[in-house]
């Protein structure tokens, strides 16, 4: 099958290296049909069939940009998260689709498009910057490797299922180790490295969940490997730990 | 009196420390932020304050506004030789003062870094902030340019009068209509392009509108000129503008404020045609004659380039600095490395030295660097050293480096050894800042002399 890939809002959603996501997934599957939303056009998740909803890491000025352009479709967004498409909102994108966004040095606090029980508080002058390690289903006996560096923390419902527990690192905030979100095959994560480029096990995983008809293939495995490998040996090697990547 | 002990015990410390053959350039003012948190602004300042920001660029716009003052038979203070941050500026302006706290110089010329505005410009409150550019910088501490922007309008005095860069939408964007701005430009050169291409692209929408931007002419990042086909929105309309740049004649025609000048081209390289125009709109702000600042550029030099160039046995040698964790940094020394025609064989040594045993360096910054440039069949070989040699090995390949020609070692160093320089015309040494010495330089010196062995 052609995999239909959307990437929303590229031109603000842009940072940290994270377009690489979509980059990576192109040159696993070339037949796949990239579609990027600009923010003044209209999502194709709207009115068509796409297998794969993307949305990167942004400013915070781009997040409130985003909350009003996908606010219209808020019931949509529900919709194909209850019917089972996948979405991957990476760095500071899922807290989007949480309830609020309060950013007190930059003096707003706005609602998000409502979707989740998340709300986030960002700190102009609280960046944290850590790493996590922690199992996903997608990737089995591989852990998912991953950075935050990030402006904001995110408070979560009791019932939100995460993306991941941290086994090492911090999870939404400094008190969880519970991190991001995952709704069926929404996933939702701070996680950036970038998350599919850095853990191909991730990937494999979850091309095998978009197309079950076609044996993933991962673009330059051996080289994706030897980066997995030896970053996950550094992972694991305790004294590159801080006190401050622990959850409190 | 405070403030008076303060000045005392800090220019005390700073001749202690110069008696000891220190520099002593930070110290003072970080002994003097500490008994005073504000004294920035509670010393006495010269009477003309300039300050001088920016991603790239301000050191030596810093550095060529220093020279051009003291030409004009001004005495001037500076952090040329100290820190940029708030005790290195706490410093600057503890030694601009008497033992009594009077100001002992005309001006004061003071490179601030970006991300230290708040600690520093309420204080400081200078007649003009120049800023040169706002582009991507580290991940983890810089986050992304809008946040810098942020932090440099959040700490302005509207008093301050702004010389900004025009073809820079962000660094343009600085201060509110209170503050009394100018702008300064590069017009259209023969390589810009007409759309922006690379992975670090941070004006892309129309600020008022949403809508995506079309391009006048598009440079590098975000620099360029923009127009908005929806609503009309355009770039500002620089005052202080550098067109026909003659790099062979070194020369270049400056607009300064509706007359034509000509003048020397200190330097070709578009980073430093941006110095010069600048400087020039800053020495015209401040109300040098024209004459006198087109003269300016006569004299002075911007500092020596980040790359040196030797050629051994035909082979040129080309030891280039290539900022790690800064992926716009990175872009600016690949486009560089490919503008050179020959057959070409790199070694690369990136990693953060700091987080080789004690971290896990966040690579995430590779994906900011446009890598594609090295993605050319003249290119025979890239040797990536270091910890991290796998990630960069992947950046290659996904940029489009054929894989045959990534060799990875983890020994930075033995890198040099590693690199097949039969038939390459120019070989490359890309290493970081903290690693120049321990890896640059021991790189440099084995691809010499290995050139050197070639008969």
């Amino acid at each position: 099958m052609t995999l239909t890939i959307e990437v929303l809002f590229p031109e603000i959603a842009n940072l940290h290296g994270d377009l690489a996501n979509i980059d990576y997934l192109a040159q696993c599957r070339p037949d796949a049909r990239i579609v990027r939303t600009g923010l003044t056009d209209t999502p194709a998740f709207v009115a068509g069939k796409v297998d794969l909803v993307y949305l990167g890491a942004m400013t915070e000025q781009g997040q409130l940009k985003a909350v009003r352009r996908l606010l219209p479709h808020r019931e949509r967004i529900e919709e194909l998260i209850g019917a089972g498409t996948s979405f991957l909102f990476t760095h500071n994108a899922l807290e989007v689709l949480g309830t609020r966004i309060s950013n007190k040095d930059m003096d707003y606090d706005e609602a998000g498009v409502g979707i989740f029980d998340l709300e986030s508080t960002v700190r102009m002058f609280g960046r944290y910057n850590g790493k996590v390690l922690g199992g996903v289903p997608e990737a089995g006996a591989h852990p998912v490797l991953g950075y935050k560096s990030q402006f904001s923390m995110v408070s979560g419902g009791v019932n939100l299922p995460g993306f991941l527990v941290a086994e090492r690192g911090i999870g939404r905030n400094t008190s969880t180790a519970v991190e991001g979100v995952r709704v069926n095959n929404f996933i939702g994560t701070s996680l950036i490295g970038p998350l599919l480029v850095v853990n191909p096990h991730l990937t494999r995983g979850l091309l095998a969940r978009l197309d079950p008809d076609t044996e993933p293939v991962l673009a330059h495995e051996d080289l994706a490997i030897a980066a997995y490998d030896a970053r996950l040996a550094d992972f694991r090697d305790g004294r590159r730990w801080h006190p401050f990547e622990r959850v409190q | 009196m405070r403030v008076l002990l303060t000045i005392w015990v800090a220019k005390l410390a700073g001749l202690a420390i110069r008696v000891l053959g220190r520099a002593g350039t930070h110290t003072p003012g970080l002994i003097a932020r500490k008994l005073h948190p504000g004294i920035i602004g509670a010393l006495r300042h010269p009477s003309r304050v300039i300050a001088v920001t920016g991603t790239n660029g301000k050191t030596t716009v810093s550095n060529l506004l220093t020279d051009a003052l003291e030409a004009q038979g001004l005495t001037v203070a500076s952090n040329r030789n100290g820190s940029n941050i708030a005790a290195g500026v706490a410093s600057l302006l503890i030694g601009a003062v008497s033992w009594t706290g009077k100001p002992r110089v005309d001006v004061a010329v003071v490179e601030m870094d970006e991300r230290s505005a708040r600690l520093i410009l309420p204080g400081l409150a200078p007649e003009v902030l120049v800023c040169m550019n706002l582009t991507r910088d580290s991940i983890k501490r810089n986050a992304h340019p809008d946040y810098i922007a942020w932090i440099l309008s959040s700490a302005l005095s509207e008093s301050t009068s702004l010389v900004l860069n025009a073809d820079d939408l962000i660094a343009s964007s600085l201060g509110t209509d209170n503050n009394p701005r100018v702008y300064f430009a590069v017009d259209r050169l023969p390589s810009d392009s007409d759309r922006p291409s690379g992975a670090a692209v941070d004006v892309g929408i129309c600020p008022v509108c949403d809508h995506t931007l079309d391009w006048d002419y598009w440079r590098f990042n975000h620099i360029g000129r923009v127009r908005c086909p929806n609503c009309g929105f355009r770039s500002p309309e620089a005052a202080y503008r550098a067109h026909s740049v003659d790099a062979e004649r070194s020369r270049v025609t400056l607009e300064l404020d509706g007359e034509s000048r000509e003048a020397r081209l200190i330097n070709a390289n578009i980073v430093n045609v941006y110095n010069e125009i600048a400087v020039a709109a800053v020495l015209d702000r401040i109300g040098l004659q024209r004459d006198a600042i087109v003269e300016v550029f006569d004299h002075i030099q911007p500092p020596t380039t980040r790359s040196a160039v030797e050629e051994i046995n035909g082979v040129k040698l080309v030891r280039l600095l290539t900022k790690g964790l800064v992926g716009v940094a990175c872009s600016r020394s690949f486009e560089h490395v490919a503008s050179f025609l020959g057959r070409k064989a790199i070694v690369l040594t990136v990693d953060e030295v700091s987080e080789r045993v004690t971290d896990v360096e966040n690579t995430a910054w590779i994906y900011d660097a446009d890598y594609e440039y090295l993605a050319d069949d003249s290119i025979s070989q890239i040797v990536v050293g270091g910890v991290r040699r796998h990630d960069h090995a992947l950046r290659l390949a996904i940029a489009g480096v054929d894989p045959a020609r990534i060799v990875t070692i983890e020994s930075e160093t033995g890198a040099a050894d590693r690199l097949d320089l039969m038939g390459v015309d120019d070989v490359f040494n890309l290493h970081s800042v903290h690693n120049a010495v321990s890896t640059g330089t021991v790189v440099q010196e084995r691809l010499r002399a290995r050139l050197g062995e070639i008969s």
